[in-house]
């Protein structure tokens, strides 16, 4: 161990107080190397760098955020096997493929295969990972950060791609004059003027407010934020798929398909694969069908409901990522009986949620506890105790409340993956407790409306049942559906302890702080109830056995860069 | 002849006018508008507000209406692409099914249908009925699962999806579309079986088969020159009307078989709110559904020697 202490001695010389920091929290236990490598990661500290401090300080307190069954899905055994065709199965692409507008999963699948982000946030290595950024760092107080890019990569049109590219990108992206669906991410946190070139290899981001988890927000997590060409005309680039990545465009058929093929000039390792292949499907059973009828060799991304044939079969690899894709209860906290915490509480209790986790997602997700910290953030504050079904407790809180009979009141919610089953079993476990829910099941044009106060069902009925996307940080889930000025705040909670609570959390460079200041917050929501989470959904990538290498995300990103089929 | 197909030239040409202002106005109602449709539910409002700008759906009605017209068929506003290169194969895939089916289901039926007809109300024509009855009665996500579990996934005889490969022959895209076909057939059959055996049953049963019987004509020649003529007819109007659903209500059998053709195309185009690609799909529906009317009643009128073209004047 001493010879370990002095190469750790070794190599916190010349490193920062932030990054000193985290080493101690390392050492001492308070954070998990999982924990240690995201972080680091997220302050800049180099992958190699991270991993000898790691070694230094010997084995113990790791754990995955994925798992693989059925074999190893990431690293096979021996040398990869060169050519051939792989063909995955997508979701169609809602909209046109425009990295500005995309905000499906079928379009942001499409995003990845050819383009490349600063930074990549790998699920599978528990880190954020240089792509076109080689490193990242802030200022004292996390205003600006300062992105050193990756020398001598060129875009699939021949261009040298330099800090012009990605200030015109990230202009691009802020600008609220444009139909960047990335404005929901950058609003308040960065606007145009704020992007900066220092130098053709240097680009500075001066954002609106301190933000310690910046990266995040310029990664693949912010799936709109591919790198293009200066000049790039994004509502063209359907025709083209110009960017950087280890594939280049074969071609592209609406509601069809894809093809790519490597690209040449690739800054990394070239692709094994001869060529990709696309297929898009509108629904998810024919896609499990062409898995097993041998049409496909991947599914790029699946939901737990409806694949018990595909999930409980040995022929087929699953990887499974933890995500923060969850659903939210929320109750209107401006109108009776919701007023009162206590009737909010009261409903919370009524839910099981290991029984729905088991049901409806074939158990490939984690039990919620109604705040929006959950698994996949290292900020959480694990030591506040989970929310189980008590229905005795439920009826002496609405005894209290003054409703000892229960009372009647009705859900909203939409026509998505699993959600309107979640409706039944919500309706259902309120019920034992007196309290009947009458649940209005809608299409998701009709449920979310205009999506905007007044407007939409999602956002104005008593009660709303809605489903939220993966996130790297819970920033925006501990903003926009829950601040008194939140965009989504479907259950109209307005209070200003909260609010002031999470303007701290999201400036908090530092993790004990962020943990801090969670651990309030988780409390916060247990008091008051706003919402209720019941779970987190994991992540699902299936292929056949015989495929190798994929790299997916929780969002439905999928690199293929290292992908190979073996004899 | 010829000014019967003018006439109804030009009464198709009102129609479709008056289908494109039916279509444009309820997709005024349709709940969402085509910003919020491609940006997402999450989207910023400012992003939603820039996008519906440059597509120009934030203009007067009247004005869009003539922007639509104008540029037809224009540009799909979910896709951000010219409507015709994704339309037109779309149409041709839809086609390509629906002349499959009906080559194997109008033979199959209309013999379903004379062989009840000529063994009324004997075991053969119960069963007929009963099998074309239950057949008509089955989904076709149920059928088409049942199908693609047994003969894709379980025997591997037929591939589990109806797009051949681009450049595939003909035998090989038939290959292909076989499945599909399959649940198309179980739906129509009963259809066309019943209307034949009612044509057939009332012809044997007409004055001038009970002539041609009298006076000594083989059975046999009966049925074919006098009987079988006049059961085809309420044949050809099952086939016609159902036009309108093979070409344009697959949506299900598209989605299970990842056949892109028109249902789907429209499906989705009303789902985003894309009035421009919607427009163009429930036109070209229109269109296909007219020409195959005409030409029913063409060979109606020439199957049929009491009707008199002026007469559908």
């Amino acid at each position: 161990m001493s010879r370990g202490n002095n190469e750790l001695d070794r190599l916190r010389e010349g490193r920062t107080e932030l990054e000193n920091h985290y080493i101690d929290e390392l050492v001492s236990g308070n954070l998990s190397r999982r924990d240690f490598l995201r972080r680091g990661s997220t302050i800049g500290m180099s992958i190699p760098l991270l991993g000898a401090i790691l070694a230094a300080c010997g084995g113990g307190g790791s754990s995955g955020a994925a798992s693989t069954s059925g074999g190893s899905s990431t690293a096979a055994t021996g040398a990869p096997t060169k050519g051939g065709m792989l063909r995955v199965a997508s979701v169609t692409p809602a909209a046109a493929v425009n990295p500005l507008t995309v905000s499906d999963a079928g379009g942001l699948t499409m995003l990845n295969q050819t383009g490349e982000f600063l930074i990549f946030d790998s699920n599978l290595k528990l880190a954020l990972q240089p792509m076109l950024a080689l490193s990242w760092t802030p200022n004292s107080d996390g205003s600006v950060w300062t992105f050193k890019l990756r020398p001598n990569v060129t875009f699939h049109n021949g261009a040298m791609m330099t800090a012009d590219d990605v200030v015109y990108t990230f202009q691009q992206l802020a600008d609220p004059k444009n139909a960047s669906n990335a404005l929901s991410t950058f609003t308040g946190v960065l606007t145009p003027a704020g992007v900066k070139m220092v130098d053709p290899t240097t680009v500075e981001f001066h954002l609106e407010a301190p933000n310690g988890n910046f990266p995040y927000l310029v990664s693949s997590d912010n799936y709109n934020a591919i790198i293009v060409p200066k000049g790039t005309d994004y509502g063209k680039w359907q025709t083209t798929f110009v960017g950087t990545g280890a594939f280049k465009l074969g071609s592209y058929t609406q509601n069809v398909g894809a093809t790519f093929m490597p690209n040449p000039n690739y800054w990394g390792t070239k692709p094994y694969l001869d060529s990709t292949s696309f297929k898009f499907y509108s629904s998810q059973q024919p896609m499990l069908l062409a898995l097993q009828g041998n049409d496909v060799d991947v599914i790029a991304q699946f939901v737990p409901a409806g694949a018990a044939a595909i999930l409980n079969n040995p022929t087929y690899k699953i990887i499974k990522l933890k995500s923060a894709n969850h659903r939210e209860l929320s109750m209107r906290n401006d109108q009776a009986p919701f007023t009162d915490a206590r009737v909010r509480q009261a409903v919370a209790y009524t839910i099981d949620r290991p029984g729905a986790v088991a049901a409806l997602l074939s158990g490939d997700g984690t039990v919620a506890n109604d705040y929006p910290f959950g698994p996949r953030f290292p900020s959480t504050d694990t030591s506040v105790p989970q929310r189980t079904q008590d229905i005795a407790k439920a009826k002496q809180l609405l005894a209290a409340a003054g409703h000892p009979n229960g009372f009647s009141t009705t859900m909203a919610t939409e026509i998505y993956q699993e959600i309107p089953q979640l409706a039944q079993v919500i309706v259902a476990d309120a019920a034992k407790a007196g309290i009947k829910i009458t649940p209005k099941i809608e299409s998701q044009a009709l449920y979310y409306g205009k999506a905007t106060y007044g407007n939409s069902d999602w956002l104005d009925a008593t009660m709303s049942l809605v489903d939220y996307g993966d996130r790297g940080v819970p920033n925006v889930y501990l903003s926009a559906p829950l601040t008194s000025d939140g965009p989504w705040n479907a259950a109209h909670f307005k209070n200003k302890t909260y609010d002031g609570m999470v303007k701290q959390y999201v400036a908090a460079t530092d993790l004990q702080t962020q943990k801090q200041i969670a651990g309030k917050i988780e409390n916060l929501l247990l008091q008051e109830t706003p919402l209720v989470i019941p779970y987190w959904i994991d992540g699902l990538t299936a292929s056949t056995q015989g495929v190798n290498g994929l790299n997916p995300t929780s969002i439905a990103q999928i690199y293929l860069n290292a992908a190979y089929k073996s004899a | 002849m010829v000014r019967f197909i003018l006439k109804r030239l030009g009464l198709a040409l009102i129609t479709l006018f008056l289908l494109s202002v039916i279509v444009f106005l309820l997709g005024q109602v349709l709940p969402s508008d085509p910003g919020r449709s491609v940006l997402g539910p999450l989207a910023d409002p400012h992003a939603v507000k820039a996008l519906d700008h440059q597509l120009g759906v934030d203009k007067p009605i009247l004005t869009q209406y003539w922007n639509w017209i104008s540029n037809f068929p224009g540009t799909s506003t979910q896709y951000q692409a010219p409507i015709g290169p994704i339309l037109g194969p779309a149409l041709g895939r839809s086609i390509k099914l629906a002349i499959f089916a009906f080559i194997i289901v109008v033979p199959l039926g209309i013999l379903g249908g004379v062989v009840s007809a000529l063994n009324y109300g004997r075991p053969v024509d119960k069963t007929i009925s009963i099998v074309g009855q239950s057949a008509l009665t089955i989904p076709e996500f149920v059928s088409g699962i049942i199908l693609i579990v047994i003969f894709a996934v379980e025997l591997k005889w037929l591939p589990v999806s109806a797009t051949a490969p681009p450049g595939s022959g003909f035998f090989t895209q038939v290959k292909y579309l076989i499945l599909p076909v399959i649940p198309l057939v179980l739906i129509l059959f009963g259809y066309i079986a019943r209307m034949a055996r009612v044509g057939t049953v009332e012809a044997l049963d007409s004055d001038y088969a009970r002539t041609a019987i009298l006076k000594g004509l083989p059975r046999g020649v009966v049925i074919r020159r006098h009987v079988l003529r006049n059961s085809l007819l309420p044949t050809i109007t099952v086939v016609a009307t159902q036009t309108g659903y093979l070409i344009g209500g697959l949506v299900v059998i598209e989605t299970l078989f990842r056949y892109n053709g028109i249902g789907l195309l429209t499906y989705n185009a009303a789902n985003q709110h894309d009035i421009p690609m919607l427009e163009a799909c429930v036109l070209t529906i229109g269109v296909v559904y007219m020409v195959v009317t005409l030409i029913a009643d063409i060979s109606f009128s020439l199957l049929n020697p009491r009707i008199r073209l002026r007469a559908a004047e």
